[in-house]
């Protein structure tokens, strides 16, 4: 047994090679290097740096723009998450059934998947635009704030129409991957819980949910890491504003942003980027612990 | 099961940690580069030492009669910040220089300003273009990043005349006695009206407000008559509104903007802008907005949403200030007639309103900047084409091509621009205003460092403004930030 696994050894390497390969080139090298430039100013065209300390990532975590911005990634998530979990299950619970024509509904629900989130976002700027917008002239009888300020413009209303487009454009993704799910929960499990005479909320709740839970809770923290990297539709519809509450600057844009103070302080934006990262493992161990035990990986 | 709780509080202390480690602390994040107290940095607002005018022969030769010796085609690259038809009317230049001749080969890299600006200064030496456009915001960056050739260095030895130039144009690019980049495509404020508008409330359609009391005025006859909702769309855009065009108020009154004459004599400390002028203006424009004779249409992310406010069919405005390198664009939206309420020949131009009605404007738009690559040959042939797209003929094209302003004034009187300027005054306009603007350092606009994020921090502070804060604590808070931001720039590139 040991031997054997022995002799498996250089094959695994071998074939682990080009994925170890690209991730350290284009994830473990960069993280190397905004961690080193973390604790360092540099001047503009990065040929002198200077050590200013550890501290650095402390001063940039406390500050208040970091703050804010981390409130603002944290408040995306909980729009965006639980939502675009619960639409992807029930858009895939729609389509997993075997009639005639179903697969012309199921590539309408996947189809946001090959919508690139600049085209997802335009799409949403020009619906939103408060004097041409589509939504702007339809809508601003039951909702004014469409017209003045609009949506976009508006301090309590600028995250949320974000959320709506990012979830939008996501849902493609939470549809595919929930369907798969579906696709492979054994149809005699569904059988025998009908025989005995389990109702269809019943099957869900014990069968279903319970089946695909593993893909729930890898879709959880996939949708979360994901709300933290939001950057493009901030980029595009807002640019981190409404101006005078930076209401949709979340860390991405407080990093790369263009209305962004850091954005070309390398020091400053490393740092921040570092501890992006760090929250994104935390959030991450605090859904694998919270909601692990309640996963059900089969036997 | 133990350790499986254990770990579960780990995480659970993790996030509470980081939700107190939120509450606690606090402090600008501009701040945050400062060292732990062991280095000293320069104060906000401490004058530096002066610096004296750059030694000449400290900067790299322009060898421009070098391209003589070349063997064969010499390929180059050049990084514009050009997209749509910006980039197509660019192009079909480079096609025309290319095709004149045999010697020289230009290959385009196209990008948004921000784009080029941050792939410029992360490349390293060897991946960097041989040409380069910067955005005016960008002028001192360029100095501190001691990669270019001064184009004034070539025109030295080549005896390039720029007579015929706008001096504005000129003096915008150079600081300490070197002239820096080329300009090239110039654009600045205007205002943009409805002649409609101005019509129909009684006012005279060609004579829109010069100063700003008549700004005040005139929107408040529109407004009475109630032709339109208001008089004017403001924004509060850092490259409008809120920033760009207080600098323009700045140069109207002449007035500096930061310290050291601008950045143009000794490298700028601070911000001057939280000075009685700046209070001035931001109150006259606070006021008109409080009483609703102007309405802001916010942070403008689609960089028309004020223009297209004079369109608006429920609560138009009347008037707004805009960039004269959109004309072109906004006279190809309305001539397809998708606005009843404004077609092509209802869209007046004027100069953009200034304190006392003084004349003037700055340089905004972008110049061009040969690289140092220590090849004697590459650099000639770098001028050569640098002479080329700033010929009369060439600026002519250009200007008509794209409503940019051409950075010569005998272009004006070549075909094609002649004919698109007699045909319709409204491109002219822009380019009378920059010629009008008074022989001073204050006409040259601020030189800083982080000038891109400055514009950031006041355009926030304008925003606030915008919607009822206090005016003079607003351009404080602003200027302090701003301070940092400059103090940090001069201590890792001064």
């Amino acid at each position: 047994m040991n031997r054997r696994r022995l002799r498996d050894i250089p094959w695994a390497v071998l074939m682990l090679v080009p994925s170890a390969g690209l991730l350290a080139v284009w994830t473990i090298y960069p993280l190397v290097r905004a961690v080193d430039y973390g604790h360092k100013q540099c001047n503009r065209t990065l040929t002198e740096c200077r050590d200013v300390g550890w501290g650095q990532f402390s001063r940039v975590f406390q500050s208040d723009q970091f703050q804010d911005a981390l409130l603002v990634s944290v408040k995306f998530a909980v729009f965006t998450v639980p939502t675009g979990l619960v639409l992807g299950l029930a858009l895939a619970m729609l389509a997993d059934k075997h009639i005639r024509g179903i697969g012309v509904f199921r590539v309408i629900f996947s189809s946001t998947v090959a919508t690139s989130v600049a085209v997802a976002s335009l799409v949403w700027f020009v619906l939103l635009q408060p004097q041409i917008g589509v939504l702007a002239d339809q809508l601003s009888g039951v909702f004014p704030s469409l017209k003045e300020p609009g949506w976009l413009n508006g301090n309590d209303t600028a995250l949320p129409a974000v959320a709506i487009s990012s979830v939008w454009a996501g849902l493609g993704f939470s549809f595919i991957v929930v369907t798969a799910a579906l696709q492979s929960v054994p149809r005699e499990l569904h059988e025998s819980a009908l025989v005995d005479g389990a109702g269809s909320f019943r099957r869900f709740w014990h069968v279903t949910l319970p089946m695909i839970s593993p893909t729930l809770l890898f879709l959880m923290v996939v949708l979360t890491t994901r709300a933290l990297q939001t950057y493009g539709e901030i980029a595009l519809l807002t640019g981190g504003g409404p101006q005078t509450t930076k209401a949709t600057t979340n860390i991405p844009y407080l990093i790369y942003g263009e209305n962004s103070l850091i954005r070309n302080d390398i020091g400053l934006k490393s740092a921040a980027a570092t501890l992006l990262f760090l929250l994104s493992g935390v959030f991450a161990a605090v859904q694998f612990r919270g909601f692990g035990k309640r996963v059900h990986y089969g036997s | 099961m133990r350790a499986r709780t254990t770990s579960r509080r780990v995480a659970a202390f993790a996030v509470v940690g980081l939700l107190v480690a939120a509450c606690s602390g606090g402090g600008d994040i501009t701040e945050s580069g400062d060292d732990d107290g062991t280095t000293t940095t320069t104060e906000p607002g401490q004058t530096l030492a002066p610096t004296t005018t750059v030694a000449p022969d400290l900067l790299p030769d322009c060898p421009t009669d070098a391209l003589e010796s070349a063997t064969g085609t010499v390929e180059l690259t050049f990084w514009t910040g050009m997209s749509g038809p910006l980039a197509e009317a660019l192009q079909a230049l480079t096609d025309e220089y290319n095709a004149s001749q045999a010697k020289v080969k230009v290959s385009l890299v196209n990008d948004t300003y921000e784009g080029t600006a941050n792939n410029y200064q992360r490349a390293s030496q060897d991946s960097r273009p041989d040409l380069v456009q910067m955005p005016e915001y960008m002028v001192q960056a360029m100095v501190d990043s001691e990669s270019t050739v001064p184009v004034g260095k070539c025109i030295d030895s080549s005896g390039f005349d720029t007579s015929a130039f706008l001096p504005t144009a000129l003096s915008a690019y150079s600081t300490q006695g070197v002239q820096w980049g080329m300009p090239f495509n110039i654009s600045n404020p205007v205002l943009y009206y409805s002649k409609k508008a101005f019509a129909a409330a009684g006012l005279d359609p060609d004579k829109p407000p010069v100063s700003l009391e008549e700004l005040r005025e005139m929107s408040q006859t529109l407004v009475d008559s109630g032709v339109v909702k208001y008089g004017l769309a403001l924004d509060s855009n850092f490259d409008g509104g809120g920033g760009w065009y207080i600098e323009q108020w700045f140069a109207k009154a002449q007035e500096y903007y930061v310290d050291g004459d601008n950045g143009r004599t000794n490298r700028a400390s601070k911000v001057l802008y939280n000075n009685d002028l700046g209070v001035e203006l931001l109150t006259f424009l606070q006021d008109m907005i409080n009483d609703n004779l102007a309405v802001s249409v916010g942070s403008n992310e689609s960089g028309q949403d004020d223009l297209l406010k004079l369109a608006d069919a429920e609560a138009p405005a009347a008037m707004t200030i805009h960039t004269s390198a959109a004309l072109r664009g906004a006279l190809d939206v309305l001539a397809t007639g998708i606005f009843p309420q404004l077609t092509d020949p209802d869209l007046g131009i004027g100069v953009m309103p200034g304190p006392d009605g003084a004349p003037g404007a700055l340089i905004g738009g972008a110049s061009l900047w040969p690289v140092d690559s220590g090849d004697p040959v590459r650099i000639a042939a770098t001028w050569d084409f640098l002479t080329f797209l700033v010929s009369a003929e060439t600026q002519s094209q250009w200007a008509t091509d794209t409503g940019y302003v051409p950075v010569r004034t005998d272009a004006v009187d070549v075909e094609p621009h002649k004919t698109t300027l007699a045909t319709d005054p409204r491109f002219r306009v822009a380019f009378d205003q920059l010629e009008a603007s008074p022989d001073a350092l204050t006409s040259a606009g601020p030189v800083v460092g982080p000038l891109s994020e400055m514009r950031v921090v006041l355009a926030d502070a304008i925003a606030r403004i915008f919607e009822g804060a206090d005016v003079k604590q607003s351009l404080d808070e602003a200027a302090e930030q701003a301070n940092n931001l400059i103090s940090s720039y001069n201590t890792s590139n001064g």
